[in-house]
């Protein structure tokens, strides 16, 4: 080859080829630059000592020392916590009970069903936002059912309908690759419809409702929108606390906080994955990218 | 299975499913059904946000003559141009992640993406408003080696608003894309590069048809929820960035209007269900289009 003066039909494809994969590199490179750029940028000003966030004052502890010690700031990432927890165990209930059922049953309800939570899926935050407002206010006010008064109520509420269609169809995704025909066998091994549940049904899903689980909690974590309308005095939770700083100015203790429930969402994602992984039942990103 | 356990069957799933049709029906669609309601009332005060004594369109008609209109068009066009650079950057990222990467490499690759997508969407945006700051580092270091000569003027414009609605959804248009990628078929492509088809011929012919269902999720995943984005404009838009979610915020806190409110959300609300139907119709007249052009006339065969 070495004796020919022109270049081999391959070697032009190889330089096309190196040329595409340069072009692959930068897109690559650029994009992961620019998911990444302002988490790098947040995590890094938390580490600045001035007394305003976008003002580098210097390099130092001192925002996580008071972020820590901060009552307000306190008391807000302890509601989203237990907001979270509660909606994560109500959205993931209901949720796999509507995954299960819609991947089993075929009737006209199960399709109304599936478009009724579609519909909750496409409708923007702030229409949910806007339409529960009014009701709380009906049913706590006008109705006076009290406990629609409660702020941390209220915030359980909305974050379970935000996190409700993800965990369904996440279910729903699993359940419908499982074959129907290992729950009719312990059906027809005189399971009791509720032992068939826990101890067939259950198990085979397990790994998108743990997924399911972690969304919910992440979907409350990170309301905004729908939490600032329907928040009441006393039940501020992290991102609406967030959000009003935004307005009034914010300080290097919101970046830390944010750098700190940033571990724990990644946190919680690895151990999810871990988990998945060991059971043998796929990884966590295909089990999230495909639902 | 005997009729009788069938219907035992039936029975128990229809008292199961009591608790999700009571939460939808209960905490989202009559507060939505309320809300619609409401957009046929009127404010009948200062001191009270809605009325309905006296039902009219006239509220729409409101919505439709004033101020509204023009916020509706702007974010119309952040929406659709936002779309647009979604698709440029997230196809071929996607198909590079899905195809050109080493596959093992992919799950990585994928958890790279959804590590910033599982970042509070508040605080990345925050991330944007030290980036663009006039006088935050981005500016000094740009002002510094004279590629600028003044602080970048970018926050609190339309244009800060258009850069953070496309870093905020594009996952949403890669995710999609990743898995339609994946389940494309590699031996197809190479067929067509073998019977002659360029790079990207065979992409845009092979391999970009297979992949159209999830180009069209992706696409309304990205523009559905930027329709109604509120924190983004409120972080990074200003004055100058309004988009409608802010508008029909307003009317249901500050102006505590809620009969005026109700009917820009429901504007808002329908013109995504016609999008969605719209884009649905598209598919559908798009692949039936591609099946007729490249029909298969196997004569012998039938």
């Amino acid at each position: 080859m070495s004796a020919n003066p022109m270049p081999s039909t391959a070697q032009t494809h190889k330089k096309k080829r190196d040329l595409f994969a340069v072009l692959y590199w930068i897109l690559a490179v650029g994009v992961f630059t620019f998911l990444f750029a302002p988490i790098v940028v947040i995590v890094i000003y938390s580490f600045n000592d001035g007394r305003l966030l976008g003002a580098w004052q210097g390099f130092g502890f001192k925002a996580y020392h008071r972020a820590v010690t901060d009552q307000t700031i306190r008391d807000a990432v302890k509601i989203s916590l237990i907001s979270g927890v509660f909606a994560s165990l109500l959205a993931t209930t209901l949720g796999t009970i509507g995954g299960v059922l819609l991947a089993r049953t075929r009737s006209k309800w199960a399709l109304i069903l599936t478009g009724l939570l579609a519909i909750t899926l496409v409708t923007p935050e702030i229409i949910d936002a806007v339409s529960i407002l009014p009701w709380f206010v009906t049913l706590g006010t006008d109705a006076q059912l009290l406990l629609f008064n409660n702020g941390l109520v209220r915030l359980v509420i909305v974050h379970t309908s935000v996190a409700l269609a993800t965990v369904t169809f996440m279910v729903q995704a699993r359940m419908a690759g499982m074959d129907p025909a290992i729950e009719e066998a312990a059906s027809d091994l005189y399971a009791s419809p509720w032992n068939r549940f826990r101890q067939v049904t259950l198990p085979m899903a397990r790994p998108s409702i743990m997924a399911g689980a972690l969304m919910a909690f992440t979907l409350s974590l990170d309301n905004t929108v729908v939490s600032s309308f329907v928040a009441l005095p006393g039940y501020t939770s992290w991102p609406v606390y967030l959000f009003g700083t935004v307005r009034t100015g914010m300080r290097p203790e919101v970046a830390a906080v944010s750098a700190l429930m940033l571990i724990l969402t990644l946190g919680a994602l690895a151990l999810v994955a871990v988990v998945l992984k060991r059971s043998g039942d796929g990884d966590l990103a295909t089990t999230l990218a495909a639902s | 299975m005997s009729p009788v356990k069938q219907r035992k069957l039936r029975l128990s799933s229809a008292w199961l499913s009591f608790p999700i049709w009571a939460w939808l029906l209960f905490f989202i669609f009559i507060p939505l059904g309320m809300v619609a309601w409401y957009s046929f009332g009127y404010k009948p005060g200062l001191f009270s946000p809605v009325s309905n004594s006296q039902l009219s369109f006239d509220r729409y008609r409101e919505a439709t003559s004033g101020t509204f209109v023009k916020t509706f068009w702007n974010t119309l066009e952040i929406g659709l141009l936002g779309t647009a650079l979604c698709i440029l950057i997230g196809v071929p990222f996607a198909y590079w992640m899905a195809v050109k990467a080493r596959p093992e490499w992919r799950g990585l690759l994928v958890a790279m993406v959804l590590v910033p997508y599982w970042t509070s969407f508040l605080v990345r945006t925050i991330g944007w408003q030290i980036i663009l700051a006039p006088h935050g580092f981005l500016s000094n270091f740009l002002q510094d080696i004279h590629l600028i000569n003044g602080p970048i003027e970018v926050l609190y414009t339309r244009a800060a608003v258009q850069l953070g609605v496309v870093y905020n959804y594009l996952p949403l248009m890669i995710l999609p894309m990743y898995v339609a990628f994946e389940r494309t078929d590699a031996a197809q492509r190479e067929a067509a590069r073998d019977l002659g088809a360029g790079r990207l011929k065979a992409f845009f012919s092979v391999t970009l048809p297979d992949a159209l269902p999830g180009l069209l999720a992706g696409s309304l995943l990205v523009f559905i929820p930027l329709m109604g984005d509120y924190i983004t404009p409120s972080v990074l838009g200003g004055a100058r960035g309004n988009m409608v979610g802010q508008m029909l915020a307003q009317q249901f806190e500050s102006a505590q209007n809620w009969a005026l409110g109700a009917a820009m959300a429901f504007i808002l609300m329908g013109f995504i269900i016609v999008t969605v139907l719209l884009v649905g119709v598209c598919f559908l007249t798009l692949r039936a289009g591609i099946r007729w052009t490249r029909r298969l006339d196997l004569e012998g065969v039938v």
